[in-house]
């Protein structure tokens, strides 16, 4: 469940595609699926090397946070590629990303960019993370680039699964990003990664169907447990997202708490939330908000300036509304790009990180996606002055100091997570 | 002559049955026992994958640990949602048969030479995916959408209803208006078989028309209920789509959605894998039953 968001138009139509996935999950555990051989070891090893700096998991992978930024290593035989190698020619880049997640268009862009080296672009795309590490894992797809989010950053580097970087080919990195990504705590020194969006996680609703303004509350979280708009209302379904929310609800800062106490007092809350107000649970905000299908969400603060383009004719874009703590204490999360270690066109795939970190493919991606790179020339005033966002969105802009002073997502230990996956099963349980 | 024929036939038979037989092999005991294996297997501890055990004596019982706790320990949060599962069922099915019911011994009686026509229109909803007729039900009972304007007269009758909003009578509604195909076409095949000489015999003794219902062809057409229940409350069981469609409010989950939620939840296929098993089971004495009461008949017969 990475909070990652994806504005999916066609979600609806992709939740079907759910409906093989028995069938999928089923080949999947027939699937040959490449053994930990060394990972483990070298697991064991790093983590003892590491163990200063970052907290081990019981698997033995640390967990980076703000608290313990984590330098990963770089397996034996990993080393990054040389410098100054020519791209693959006639070469097809595979990516492997959320539904809807990146701009046709952009890729296209890359394709004409790259016409001399005859380059064409696939791309393949997952529902749940999970899922793409099994065929990551499995090798069947020799994909070149993903997107992910902090969760399984452990994973894919002692799984030997994903490339170290040559900063070399990638110079757009350090002219065009936030400082704040220059040495970011879940990638220290941004060996494998490049950020791709940052996002909030707040309030979204329609001013005309709810004339209530949320963000005026003391305490905005509260809407949800307001039998005022019982049925009216939907928290997003993941379960991070929601109990973090709860957990900042009630007073708490740490969304990623092993506190049985904490964790306890969140379920309570959720299921009192049930009662109360009969949330849906649904990651489609962006197209029911917009059609009046629901007044209010929980909502990515992509999703709220994606769903502009889901508004009917007679609805005035005037109406959306986001509210997001403006002192940046809430729930902020950043998804990033990586080059995996099993693609064939590495270097290609180096061109490519850097081709999305250029302004220009970055703000065509954002006005179709919604979702803000992290680029140094965005801030709310120009956004809304070069028309990427209406006045009233405002609070959906992110600014770089929320990057130090929000609330990330964090991986946590198999049986914290544990906790927190029998927390969320009993509140979609309905019980 | 005949030892020819015979060993012909003997063999003729087999063969023709065999792409069935590979069949079920390859798509369903296989896949079957894959989904044992990853039950009574383990998870990766790093990667958070299910690694099935395939040894049947190495079999680890943990996960399905965790589901039975669930269902029957002191903390059972599934269970609710198992029975609101057997309520909407038990609801639809009931419903379904209401609504077939007369339609299908319209269709075997009276429709004449329009017997086609009509039978093609009751089939016609096969043709569009299940899914494409749930998304047309979304439009349709949108705030703004058309069951709405018609209900309010075009907006004349000040009436505010979101059917969408997570209500159980919507779902059941979805579940009911997507199964009552499969309903009909089994309440159709045993009502045309009554021979229409019965119901004129029982007429000419004196039956009326609620005896004759009651005497004659609800005792005649009970194969067809019996098939066309089973035959929509199997599927109806593990269906989580109409509630993710139609809802979304874990206010009326279903098995189903506990076991597609399992599946996506990382470590937690083994437990998907147990609640499918243990609903399985469950089904398979409806359907055990019926395989029995349907050769007996055949035996009688």
């Amino acid at each position: 469940m990475p909070p990652s968001p994806r504005p999916v138009s066609r979600r609806r139509l992709l939740q079907a595609s759910a409906l093989a996935l028995p069938g999928a999950w089923a080949l999947a555990a027939c699937a040959r699926e490449q053994p930990l051989s060394g990972p483990t070891g070298a697991a064991s090893s790093a983590a003892g090397s590491a163990s200063g700096s970052a907290a081990p998991s019981p698997s033995g992978i640390p967990i980076a946070s703000p608290q313990n930024p984590i330098k990963w290593p770089i397996n034996p035989g990993n080393e990054p590629i040389a410098s100054g190698l020519e791209p693959e020619a006639n070469a097809t880049l595979r990516i492997y990303n959320y539904p809807d997640y990146i701009d046709k268009g952009v890729l296209k862009g890359f394709e004409k960019e790259y016409a001399d080296y005859n380059v064409s672009i696939e791309l393949s795309t997952f529902n749940y993370y999970p899922e793409a590490l099994t065929k990551i894992r499995s090798g069947s797809v020799p994909f070149d680039v993903t997107f992910l989010s902090y969760n399984f950053m452990g994973r894919l580097v002692y799984g030997d699964l994903i490339r170290p970087l040559n900063h070399d080919y990638i110079p757009n990195m350090a002219a065009n990003i936030w400082e704040e990504f220059q040495n970011p705590f879940y990638d220290l020194e941004w060996q494998y990664t490049v950020p791709y969006t940052i996002y909030t996680t707040g309030i979204g609703w329609r001013s005309d169907l709810i004339p209530e303004d949320i963000g005026a509350r003391p305490n905005p979280y509260d809407v949800f447990w307001d039998s005022k708009y019982a049925g009216e209302i939907a928290v997003l379904d993941d379960d991070r997202e929601v109990i973090g929310m709860t957990i900042l609800r009630d007073g708490g800062t740490d969304v990623n708490t092993a506190d049985p106490a904490v964790l306890g007092a969140a379920r309570d809350a959720m299921l009192e939330m049930l009662s109360l107000s009969q949330p849906r649970v649904t990651i489609t905000g962006y197209t029911d908000i917009p059609e009046g299908v629901m007044s209010l969400s929980q909502a990515w603060s992509g999703d709220m300036l994606a769903a502009v383009n889901y508004l009917p004719q007679d609805v005035d874009v005037s109406t959306l509304r986001y509210w997001f703590p403006q002192d940046g204490l809430g729930l902020v999360n950043n998804d990033f790009m990586c080059v995996l270690k099993g693609g064939e066109n590495p270097v290609l795939a180096h061109h490519f990180l850097n081709y999305m970190l250029t302004n220009e493919a970055s703000l065509a991606n954002l006005s179709w996606n919604g979702y803000q790179p992290p680029l140094k020339m965005l801030t709310p005033e120009t956004m809304v002055a070069d028309g990427y966002i209406p006045d009233n969105l405002k609070q959906a802009v992110v600014l770089p100091e929320w990057f130090v002073a929000g609330y990330p997502i964090l991986e946590l230990p198999p049986e914290v997570e544990a906790e927190y996956q029998a927390i969320w099963q009993q509140f979609k349980a309905g019980a | 002559m005949r030892d020819v024929g015979d060993r012909s036939t003997r063999f003729l038979w087999p063969i023709l049955g065999l792409p069935a037989m590979v069949w079920i092999a390859l798509f369903f005991l296989i896949p079957l026992y894959v989904v044992l294996c990853v039950s009574f297997g383990t998870v990766d501890p790093i990667f958070r994958s299910p690694v099935p055990i395939w040894n049947p004596l190495e079999w680890q019982f943990t996960q399905v640990q965790v589901v039975w706790d669930r269902l029957f320990g002191p903390d059972n949060f599934y269970l609710p949602a198992v029975l609101r599962t057997l309520l909407y069922v038990v609801i639809a099915v009931g419903a379904c048969l209401l609504i077939a019911f007369p339609v299908a011994y319209f269709t075997a009686r009276y429709a004449g030479k329009y017997k086609g026509l009509v039978l093609a229109l009751l089939v016609a909803p096969f043709f569009i995916s299940y899914m494409m007729r749930m998304l047309a039900w979304i439009n349709l009972l949108q705030p703004d959408g058309l069951v709405n304007s018609i209900i309010t007269l075009g907006g004349a009758i000040p009436l505010d209803i979101n059917w969408l909003s997570g209500n159980p009578y919507t779902v059941v509604m979805g579940l009911i208006y997507g199964y009552v195909p499969y309903m009909l076409l089994p309440l159709f095949a045993a009502l045309d078989r009554i021979s229409p000489s019965l119901i004129e015999a029982a007429r000419d003794l004196g039956a009326s028309g609620f005896d004759l219902f009651r005497r004659v062809i609800l005792p005649m057409s009970l194969p067809g209920i019996v098939a066309g229940t089973l035959l929509i409350s199997l599927p109806m069981m593990g269906d989580y789509f109409t509630s993710d469609m139609l809802s979304k409010s874990p206010n009326t989950a279903m098995i189903g959605n506990l076991i597609n939620l399992s599946i996506a939840t990382p470590g937690q296929s083994g437990q998907a894998g147990a609640l499918l098993i243990l609903v399985l089971l469950v089904l398979l004495i409806p359907m055990i039953l019926y395989t029995r009461s349907n050769a007996r008949a055949e035996v009688r017969s």
